[in-house]
């Protein structure tokens, strides 16, 4: 059987930053063939060092990532791959509006849809402005939508709506359920799940993976103390063993706000 | 694919440069050429013109170098991103860096130039102009060319084996290796084999060639103090930029991703 290599493949992935006694990220699996996924953690849980070791940009301890098959580390000119990830658009400090620019230069294409963004998020004052001297919200949209640009096959971002207003949160929503390619989508936020019903959804709890699930089902997902017979995903963490089930258990997820606070709850 | 015109933009809006690599050096050009000219023999005002525009175009040159070092400070993931995920390659963007210095070295060298002609013009009611242009061309060109081969050397042997908590100190070694070396040259008697191994006394001297269109002298506050040998100044120049490029070109390839905040926990 011919072997078909995944979008995004992560097995066995390990993360411990120099310094850092605790690991970012334990023994973490996600494979992306062409779905889409949420990943809910809360802070610190280990979702934005999920996405930089997907990219390389982290100290992966054990573990392997690919990326259309290639090794990440080895990964060279593969334009498919974007983020919204701002650190990896300091490479120079320029005005927004040249940073653009150059972003279509790197990723071989062109300012127009970029360009259509901007005037449609009300972005234009910003154009002038370097990304470091605009608002923290500002500065999410412009990073999330140079992400989106040049239709990715796989986007990988992190916590696209923090600080966004509520009437941009909506056209971005639009924009993501229009995204063509394989996406991984961190939130600490459970009420934007309502969003994206047909994509997968994980978690993150102190660095380790659940999952996947799907969203659609996350009204009968129900979080339980200790190890349960009918369990379809357990995870150990330093306040105890949880187990998921589906349709009936202790806790439901169904209106949380944060999955620590149920974990918390039930221990 | 290279990053020429953003790097320009970038190093061209950057005040800091403005203000230390130019406004503060012409301070000093202000003050050589009215305040440490007094007794002057009239003969010796062509060779203490071109030394202090030697000098403190070294000084001015050597800035750029600090706006360099931050740039890949703040970029490691970018630059890791950008090599793995665009069509940015760690020769293009060394390219872009090394003609955007040579343009840099050389518009900051005609401004410290123009000042120079202006402020001791001023002063000394004469027109001082430089007798071998090409040569002080060329001398600035590979200055920039230096500045941003050693300077992103220093910082990319930091990021890769130390982390960003040295960067700060490391970005002004460039500087302080030019205030030493330069101010040396004025107040010492250094030793010719040192000012023809050191890059600084190179640049140094090669501006002061390119000025006064004569052999630079060994001690640049006495004329009469034996003279350098232009071609193994050059050579010297050009073997040490070539090396640290080699240096970067490796270290680039192996660039270590390091977090902002890392190099803010001072």
């Amino acid at each position: 059987m011919r072997y078909l290599p995944g979008v995004l493949e992560v097995q066995g992935l390990s993360v411990v930053y120099p310094g850092s006694r605790s690991p970012a990220l334990v023994d973490v699996s996600v494979t992306l063939q062409d779905q889409r996924m949420v990943v809910v953690g809360s802070n610190g849980s280990g979702k934005t060092t999920l996405l930089r070791a997907c990219l390389g940009l982290a100290p992966v301890t054990r573990g392997r990532v690919r990326l259309f098959g290639r090794e990440v580390q080895d990964a060279r000119g593969l334009l498919p791959v974007s983020t919204n990830l701002s650190e990896v658009y300091r490479l120079l400090s320029v005005p927004v509006g040249d940073l653009i620019r150059l972003q279509a230069r790197l990723k071989g294409g062109n300012t127009t849809q970029a360009s259509r963004w901007i005037r449609e998020f009300e972005l234009d004052p910003v154009l002038r402005r370097p990304l470091h001297e605009i608002s923290t919200g500002q500065a999410k949209l412009v990073s999330n939508l140079l992400a989106l640009d040049h239709d990715p096959r796989l986007l990988l971002l992190d916590e696209p709506f923090e600080n966004v207003d509520l009437s941009r949160r909506r056209r971005l929503v639009s924009l993501l359920r229009q995204a063509r390619g394989c996406v991984l989508l961190n939130t600490h936020e459970f009420e934007l799940l309502r969003h994206f019903e047909d994509w997968q959804l994980g978690f993150l709890l102190e660095g380790k993976f659940l999952g996947p699930y799907s969203v659609s089902d996350l009204d009968r997902l129900f979080l339980n103390r200790g190890e349960v017979p009918e369990s379809i995903g357990q995870i150990r963490t330093t306040l105890g063993t949880f187990s998921i089930t589906r349709d009936r258990g202790e806790a439901p997820l169904k209106g949380a706000t944060t999955f620590q606070s149920l974990m918390e709850r039930l221990s | 694919m290279n990053v020429l015109r953003p790097f320009l933009k970038a190093m061209l809006t950057n005040r800091s440069l403005w203000f230390w690599g130019v406004a503060f050096m012409v301070f000093w050009l202000v003050l050589g050429a009215f305040i440490f000219s007094s007794g002057l023999p009239s003969t010796a005002i062509p060779a203490f013109t071109a030394s202090w525009f030697a000098v403190t175009s070294l000084f001015s040159l050597s800035t750029l170098a600090i706006g360099i070092s931050a740039s890949i400070a703040y970029a490691t993931a970018a630059l890791a991103y950008g090599f793995r995920f665009t069509l940015l390659k760690p020769r293009d963007y060394l390219f872009s860096l090394l003609a955007g210095t040579g343009v840099l070295g050389l518009t900051l060298t005609v401004i410290m130039l123009g000042s120079t002609v202006g402020v001791f013009g001023a002063r000394f009611h004469l027109t001082l102009l430089p007798a071998d242009p090409v040569a002080l061309v060329g001398a600035a060109v590979l200055a920039g060319a230096f500045m941003m081969a050693l300077s992103v050397t220093l910082m990319l042997l930091v990021v890769n084996f130390l982390g960003l908590r040295n960067t700060s100190f490391v970005s002004f070694v460039p500087l302080l290796l030019s205030y030493v070396f330069g101010l040396g040259e004025v107040n010492v008697a250094v030793p010719s084999w040192l000012l023809y191994g050191s890059p600084f006394s190179d640049i140094s001297a090669l501006l002061y060639q390119g000025f006064t269109g004569g052999a630079p002298p060994v001690e640049l506050a006495s004329a009469s103090s034996g003279t350098l040998g232009w071609p193994w100044l050059l050579a010297s120049l050009l073997a040490w930029t070539g090396l640290l490029l080699l240096g970067a070109a490796y270290l680039l390839r192996h660039i270590r991703v390091r977090s902002i905040e890392e190099g803010r926990q001072m």
